[in-house]
């Protein structure tokens, strides 16, 4: 059924993303010109002013990178991190470190016109050094998922490709909608979203994870510990009782050990409700976060119907 | 063999109260709610519910996880400083840490995640070589001196921090924040299983060192002096050097690295029960344990972002603690 709706959304988006792209160049005159030159409040609160569309552009991070791909200005990326997979043209390109060790000479080695750069992975006083240098440095932030979208657009805009920005950002708006579950659907399962399995870490409130799972019509089971990644005993697992686990693995197999599965007593675990979900794929704040959403949401509304109508007092909360 | 007496007699049943104390708190203290009905029905009466599974198979196991580790590092804590003749030796000062470090990690970093039975193995193997390899470059002709044992210890331990930084920046990143854990010391997955393993290994360590201490209180004499009283002395250091390196080799396979417990309970044994090695090696086990399982207890209560690293908790706890029986001390002498 999940399958289907999601179908449904992509035939949707087939007729819909078209006629987006035509009526955003209609709407909006404005931004069709690509107006250069232009000056762009970043989430530092820096203007970056660009005289003409970048030609030559370093993304410091996985999540940026896609969104360059993802406007169609991938060929004007020369240097990425070595995180940068996605897509595969990625790969291939130069590489000027990680996400929190960008090798500032290698960077301007390439002499970029612009870098790209976000204000909660890649270090300061590095971003720094660039515009000290004279390399005018763009950072995102994006919080939460109409962040996301909103970033997409800016960098559109920054890019010289602003209808694409605008068009791209209402397909995924789009198609979030539609992976959110019907208002009817009043069963909330209680969700646990773990980041490691050994030691087992769960993603709190204050994390993309939190969000989908809210997005998609569960709770967060790892509400009831503070904090952002919050450090679960086996005992807290126990406690918590989630009905969902998603496993968001950063190594191919993340699996949890079999001392911990044997405790029954954990719903997910009973009724083999743990479900591995690419890392990649909800720790980027990217257009893929989507994607995400869509699989999070089937998921939990595989577990909706899989489930006997009980009364509701059934839902949760018994000890 | 000072302030024995009166004070060291009535100082076990105190210090075994205090174990018993810090297992029962710990057992009380977790997530899951466990009326004192339940945890009674639990023991007693053999119910199976999640209340005692949760009290039988995770609560318990871990506290006594705990008892043991802390023993077994204050044990080879005290070990060492005789050995050494330094107040300032832990069980961890002559590369053993390092060691069983470079061992674990090169199993849960590089090979797969399933080889966990493996990594006790492997850390006490790395604890073995390198606890070995120091004693080797250190010894000479002449025999083994202190000076250059805790030299050899430093390079060698400094040497091998440098290979485990090294292999946790080419670590994977998925497995990274386990071995983190690891390193700061944790009793996380304390399970029956576990405690099984590390109980033959502490058994061992501790009844082999308690044979010695007739030996050790000589060796604090210096060699000389304990040669003419008739020690064979570089007998009794190597089985000690061995001892001790085994009861903190294992320890560290299991809970990884738990500082301050070896440096700091040994003098507060001291404080307790004098510097005869008959009586501060049992005062200095049941210390360590109780210290541990209260840490561990305080690590896991305190912290509303789920769990800290107990090896965290002890540094922080161990340090006012320490200079609190340092001062008591010097108020009474």
């Amino acid at each position: 059924m999940g399958r289907v709706r999601i179908t449904v959304a992509r035939l949707v988006l087939a007729g819909f993303l078209p006629a987006l792209l035509l009526a955003s160049a209609i709407d909006r005159p404005a931004f069709a010109a690509d107006r250069f030159p232009l000056a762009l409040k970043d989430d530092r609160g820096v203007t970056v002013r660009l005289a003409a569309p970048p030609r030559r552009v370093v993304s410091l991070a996985p999540s940026l990178t896609e969104i360059v791909f993802l406007l169609g200005r991938g060929g004007s990326l020369v240097g990425v991190t070595r995180f940068c997979n996605v897509p595969t043209a990625a790969s291939g390109l130069p590489k000027i470190g990680g996400v929190s060790d960008p090798d500032v000479e290698r960077i301007v080695a390439l002499s970029p016109d612009l870098v790209l750069c976000t204000t909660d992975g890649n270090p300061r006083d590095k971003v720094r050094a660039l515009e000290e240098i004279g390399i005018p440095c763009f950072a995102l932030a994006p919080q939460d998922l109409d962040a996301v979208f909103t970033a997409i657009e800016r960098l559109g805009f920054l890019l010289g490709a602003a209808d694409r920005g605008r068009a791209e950002a209402e397909a995924l708006r789009l198609r979030a909608r539609l992976a959110r579950p019907p208002s009817d659907a009043a069963e909330k399962p209680a969700v646990l979203f773990v980041v490691s399995t050994a030691p087992i870490i769960a993603a709190g409130e204050g994390t993309f994870m939190d969000e989908l799972v809210r997005l998609a019509g569960g709770r967060n089971a790892a509400a009831r510990f503070s904090g952002r990644y919050p450090r679960l005993s086996v005992e807290g697992l126990v406690a918590a009782r989630p009905d969902v686990i998603f496993v968001a693995g950063m190594s191919d197999v993340e699996r949890f050990l079999p001392e911990v599965t044997r405790w029954k007593e954990v719903p997910a675990f009973r009724d083999g409700a743990v479900i591995t979900l690419d890392g990649d794929l909800v720790t980027r704040p990217g257009p893929r976060l989507v994607t995400a959403l869509e699989r999070v949401s089937a998921a939990l509304a595989e577990w909706r119907r899989s489930r006997p109508k009980a009364p509701a007092a059934g839902a949760g909360g018994e000890r | 063999m000072t302030g024995g007496g009166k004070r060291s007699r009535a100082a076990f049943p105190v210090l075994a109260a205090a174990l018993l104390g810090a297992v029962a708190l710990s057992a009380a203290t977790g997530p899951v709610p466990i009326s004192f009905r339940a945890a009674f029905d639990a023991i007693f009466r053999g119910t199976d519910d999640t209340a005692a599974r949760v009290l039988l198979s995770l609560r318990f196991p871990r506290a006594l996880l705990g008892a043991l580790v802390g023993g077994a590092l204050a044990s080879s804590g005290v070990a060492f400083q005789a050995l050494l003749r330094n107040p300032l030796a832990d069980p961890y000062i002559l590369g053993v840490s390092g060691g069983a470090a470079v061992g674990a990690l090169t199993v849960a970093l590089f090979l797969s995640a399933d080889a966990s039975p493996l990594l006790p193995l492997c850390a006490f193997a790395g604890a073995a070589l390198s606890a070995m390899g120091v004693f080797l470059l250190a010894r000479r002709r002449s025999g083994v001196s202190p000076e250059r044992l805790i030299l050899m210890g430093v390079v060698v331990g400094a040497f091998l921090n440098a290979v485990i930084m090294l292999m946790v920046t080419l670590a994977p990143p998925g497995k990274i924040p386990g071995a983190l854990y690891w390193l700061m010391g944790d009793l996380g997955l304390g399970t029956p299983g576990r405690v099984a393993v590390l109980f033959p290994y502490v058994a061992l360590g501790t009844v082999l060192l308690y044979l010695l201490s007739r030996g050790l209180d000589l060796l604090l004499l210096g060699d000389h002096a304990a040669f003419q009283a008739g020690l064979s002395v570089e007998r009794v250091k190597t089985a000690t050097y061995l001892t001790a390196s085994l009861l903190a080799g294992s320890v560290v396979a299991v809970s990884g690295l738990i500082g301050f417990v070896g440096l700091i309970v040994p003098h507060g044994a001291r404080v307790l029960v004098g510097s005869g090695h008959r009586r501060l090696l049992p005062a200095a086990f049941l210390l360590g344990g109780a210290f541990l399982v209260l840490s561990d207890t305080l690590a896991r209560a305190a912290s509303p972002a789920g769990e800290l690293p107990v090896g965290a908790v002890t540094a922080l706890a161990g340090a006012p603690f320490f200079l609190y029986l340092l001062r008591r001390n010097g108020r009474r002498a």
